[in-house]
């Protein structure tokens, strides 16, 4: 197993339009390597955008961002920071059109050598990975799917499909954007098992307090800015998160 | 999050947001800006159809010529030998069709993956495969024909060349659409796993965009088995030849014949079409963004829903 990274950011604003409220404002964070963190917040907050920041898609205005002591902007580092990083989203983004096999093997394209992009076309797996994509999907009960289109999918299939495709090249660090709201309970507590047992550095990023509970590490995000840091959630901590305790009943109802 | 019980919070800015709608004052000159705009659409629109000599009285003048022709057409000509020559000569036009389709793709499959902002070509690779493509759908498939009928000679090979180049243009810039069309999100997420610009693009982009550029390589080549009707007047081989020699000598029985021909060769690859466009939508219907489609494309394709 790879030794998982650590994750620097200090001073970090990132704005979509020069005249924009920033999306993220001023955000220091500091996360050492094999650390698990919950990235707790209301939607909108800049959980997602901090995410793609770390992955070098979404450039700040101002600040630096390490991961694992690499600038995920300079260009020859960037490539090593992704190669790194596993990704889970919640958004639907595997490729519609290509098998579910074909999905979870070009997460590790980079890896492939010529023959390869024959032997994945003609819908087969390279040797050198077969056994580890064996062991994966039979820990997330996909083996029937790999065969099928992503289109032919359900969301609970695909999703499934996603997590596989991050774990497949053994990543370092782990970031899952609300990868476990589309699961009824039973498989998204799986799922976040299967994170958290990735030996990865985990990020999770999530809406849910029941699950950033879960935590031993909760970074709570509001209007782009850090407005907690800690292990234990006050009721007050919460109100200053989500804005009012009204809301917050909303969210746990 | 409602703002009403909260008012300190701060609603993020939305990514895309559209601006302010126009004042008062703005969408007042706006109006006067489209009045005048209708005026002179309108002007230019007048002055070309009167200049034109357009009109019943130009219709008139010609019912003399319109009438002989008309009745020179009746009944075809159904000679077996005339049948055969024509029969040769649908094939050559099926044959130049289906050559120039594959000169195109060639050429200009590779120029839209070069195009296409989200492959991500260098520079020095997109701006070049742009004016390429601009340059070879410039020019006229007529005028591609007339160059190569002084160059190779009469003959269906004129005709290959001419449709095939100008089909390359537009399946460049038409394929490079359709690329650039895709769900940007899968593409990014193989984009973050480290992957290089051509195992994205092969990985990422191409497959969502496999069903829309193969609707456009069919469309291509109907219009390709229309173009080479149209450019085979001037020589460049096919059913075309036929139908210019026949109008030249004024045998307008042997023209009635190809007339029907071309109808029935048009019908037929629009009923192809038809079974091909479901075939190939069915699966993808989704994803599939159609940016730039033919009326009969439009009519036939099955309603979506």
């Amino acid at each position: 197993m790879a030794k998982p990274i650590g994750i620097v950011c200090t001073g970090l604003t990132v704005r979509f339009s020069t005249a924009g409220v920033p999306v993220l404002h001023d955000v220091d964070l500091d996360i050492a390597a094999g650390e698990q963190v919950a990235l707790l917040g209301p939607s909108g907050a800049g959980k997602s955008t901090l995410l793609r920041v770390l992955l070098g898609a979404v450039r700040p205005v101002a600040g630096t961002v390490r991961v694992g002591g690499m600038d995920p902007f300079q260009r020859g580092q960037q490539r090593s920071v992704r190669r790194a990083t596993g990704v889970v989203r919640q958004r639907d983004d595997l490729v519609r059109g290509l098998t579910a096999r074909a999905n979870v093997l070009v997460g590790l394209s980079h890896q492939w050598r010529a023959g390869d992009w024959f032997t994945v076309m003609r819908g087969r797996v390279p040797q050198r990975f077969a056994e580890r994509l064996a062991v994966l999907a039979a820990r997330h009960e996909v083996e029937d799917l790999l065969d099928a289109r992503i289109e032919n999918l359900s969301g609970g299939q695909r999703q499934r499909i996603a997590l596989v495709r991050a774990l497949l090249p053994e990543p370092r660090l782990l970031l899952a954007d609300e990868s476990t709201s589309g699961l009824d309970p039973a498989r998204a507590a799986e799922a976040l098992r299967h994170l958290r047992t990735a030996g990865a550095t985990l990020v999770v990023t999530t809406h849910d307090l029941a699950v950033a509970r879960q935590f031993g590490r909760i970074v709570a995000l509001r209007d782009g800015g850090v407005v907690f840091d800690g292990n234990e959630l006050t009721e007050s901590d919460v109100r200053d998160i989500y804005g009012s305790i009204e809301v917050l009943q909303e969210v746990s109802a | 999050m409602s703002s009403n019980t909260t008012p300190r919070v701060r609603i993020p800015a939305q990514r895309g947001s559209r601006e302010t709608p126009p004042a008062p004052a703005r969408r007042e000159s706006r109006t006067g800006l489209r009045w005048l705009l209708t005026a002179v659409v309108a002007v230019a629109a007048v002055w070309s159809l009167w200049s034109t000599d357009v009109g019943i009285g130009s219709l008139l003048a010609g019912r003399d010529g319109a009438a002989r022709m008309i009745d020179g057409l009746f009944p075809p000509d159904m000679d077996g030998e005339l049948l055969s020559r024509v029969g040769i000569a649908v094939v050559e036009t099926l044959q130049i069709s289906i050559a120039a389709l594959v000169i195109g793709a060639v050429l200009g499959l590779p120029l839209a993956a070069l195009i296409a902002g989200n492959v991500g070509a260098p520079r020095w690779l997109a701006i070049p495969a742009r004016l390429v493509a601009a340059g070879l759908r410039g020019v006229p498939e007529l005028l591609w024909a007339l160059l190569f009928v002084a160059t190779v000679g009469l003959g269906p090979a004129a005709g290959v060349y001419a449709i095939g180049l100008h089909g390359a243009g537009l399946l460049a810039k038409l394929c490079s659409e359709q690329l650039e069309a895709v769900d940007p999100a899968p593409v990014e997420a193989v984009r973050v796993t480290g992957s290089t610009k051509t195992a994205v693009a092969v990985w990422a982009i191409l497959p969502q965009a496999r069903a829309s550029i193969a609707s456009q390589l069919w469309y291509q080549w109907e219009c390709n088995i229309r173009s080479s009707v149209i450019i085979g007047f001037v020589g460049a081989g096919g059913i075309g030849q036929a139908l210019g020699i026949a109008l030249k000598l004024f045998r307008y029985q042997e023209l009635a014949t190809l007339i029907i021909t071309v109808l029935i060769i048009i019908i037929a690859v629009d009923r192809m079409s038809v079974s091909f466009r479901a075939r190939v939508g069915a699966s993808t219907s989704d994803t599939a963004t159609y940016t730039r489609t033919s009326l009969v494309q439009r009519l036939l394709r099955p309603s979506r829903k």
